[in-house]
């Protein structure tokens, strides 16, 4: 049957909450046998002590890329529907803005969101207070609204592929993320190697 | 690459990361959207919030989108329950491999202390951030990424960037 399920009526909004369920708990066993429950392990990256991150991230988002093309060449998967109405809306100064301090959240706190949830059932304390300022900081967010509520809803390109704005076909972009990443993991070798920060 | 011994255990990276593709593809195939993870918490920070002052979140320019007006509560989302998933799924994998270790990760030669309180700073640092960006590493970078959407390219490339520019600069909570 030709997906997304979800959004052919194939199944109602109660299925749905059953399905979050389930791909939530494959994706926080997953998380977990990456590694991903040590603040060490995430931030080892920045000091290129061990590379996972990059690994793992890399080679998940060229999985799930390459597997919803070839989906969708044999029939079974319907990009356009994914275009028209379910693809993440960019809005670009707002999210290289968010970017600059999620990586800055990131490599000081030691976690991102979920991987915090990973953490906390592996025990580790500092993945709680991570959450807990993260909490805190949504709070702070939302009381400061009136004063960048603008900003937040600015610069809007509405569902915009890489592809899309580099004029060329999907599958040539692709092509492109798929060699980079190929790059990315032949230099996270050398990067192991290197270790800077270690010497 | 020097033996790292809380590194020691865990799947080939590549196997993971292949592994957590095919959860993100067939997420993407029953859905039509990604994983997720800062909705959730910023929606358990709305309810905590509500419970303290009802009226003023409710009257909030940001946090109305989650208590519209005879709409569902708003831990009644389908990102609520994925990230209640992530919890089971992690803990199953914790238990699984015997690998439940209370403590505090951080360098050799940091303090508990001075790890705890980068980890609340970053944390609210880092919310902050998810908020302005719509989305974090799981939404955004993976969802985003796989997609090849602009604005989630843009984000994960930030996010790295900054990341590596800062560590130099906090090298001790780490080294």
């Amino acid at each position: 049957m030709s997906g997304p399920l979800y959004l052919v009526d194939a199944f109602g909004y109660g299925t749905s909450l059953w399905i979050a369920l389930a791909v939530g708990i494959l994706f926080g066993f997953v998380l977990e046998r990456a590694g991903f429950g040590d603040a060490r392990n995430l931030t080892n990256i920045f000091y290129f002590r061990d590379m996972r991150v990059l690994q793992v991230m890399f080679s998940a988002m060229v999985t799930a890329m390459v597997g919803l093309i070839v989906l969708s060449w044999i029939g079974l998967f319907d990009y356009s529907m994914l275009l028209d109405s379910s693809l993440l809306q960019t809005y670009l100064w707002p999210q290289l803005v968010g970017g600059i301090l999620f990586g800055l959240g990131f490599v000081i706190g030691g976690y991102c969101p979920g991987t915090s949830a990973v953490g906390i059932v592996s025990g580790k304390l500092d993945a709680l207070v991570y959450l807990l300022g993260m909490i805190a900081g949504i709070w702070v967010f939302a009381a400061g609204f009136p004063a960048w509520s603008d900003f937040y809803m600015s610069s809007p390109l509405g569902r915009v592929t890489l592809w899309q704005e580099f004029g060329i076909s999907r599958e040539l972009m692709a092509a492109a993320i798929v060699v980079m990443a190929l790059m990315a993991f032949w230099l996270a070798g050398l990067a192991e190697e290197w270790a800077p920060y270690d010497k | 690459m020097r033996e790292l011994e809380y590194a020691r255990g865990f799947w080939n990276p590549y196997v993971a990361g292949i592994a957590l593709g095919l959860v993100l593809l067939l997420t993407f195939y029953l859905m039509g959207t990604g994983l997720g993870a800062s909705g959730a918490v910023a929606r358990t920070a709305a309810v905590i919030a509500h419970e303290v002052a009802p009226t003023a979140v409710e009257q909030n320019p940001y946090y109305k989108e989650f208590y519209k007006p005879g709409g569902k509560h708003p831990l009644v989302n389908w990102m609520v329950i994925e990230v209640i998933g992530v919890f089971i799924g992690g803990l199953t994998a914790v238990l699984t491999a015997r690998r439940f270790r209370p403590g505090v990760g951080r360098g050799p030669t940091a303090s508990v202390g001075l790890r705890l309180g980068m980890a609340f700073g970053g944390g609210i640092i880092g919310g902050i951030g998810t908020r302005f960006a719509m989305g974090c590493t799981s939404g955004q970078a993976l969802s985003g990424g796989a997609t090849m959407v602009v604005g989630s390219w843009v984000f994960m490339m930030t996010v790295f960037a900054t990341a590596f520019a800062a560590a130099y600069f906090v090298r001790r909570e780490w080294s």
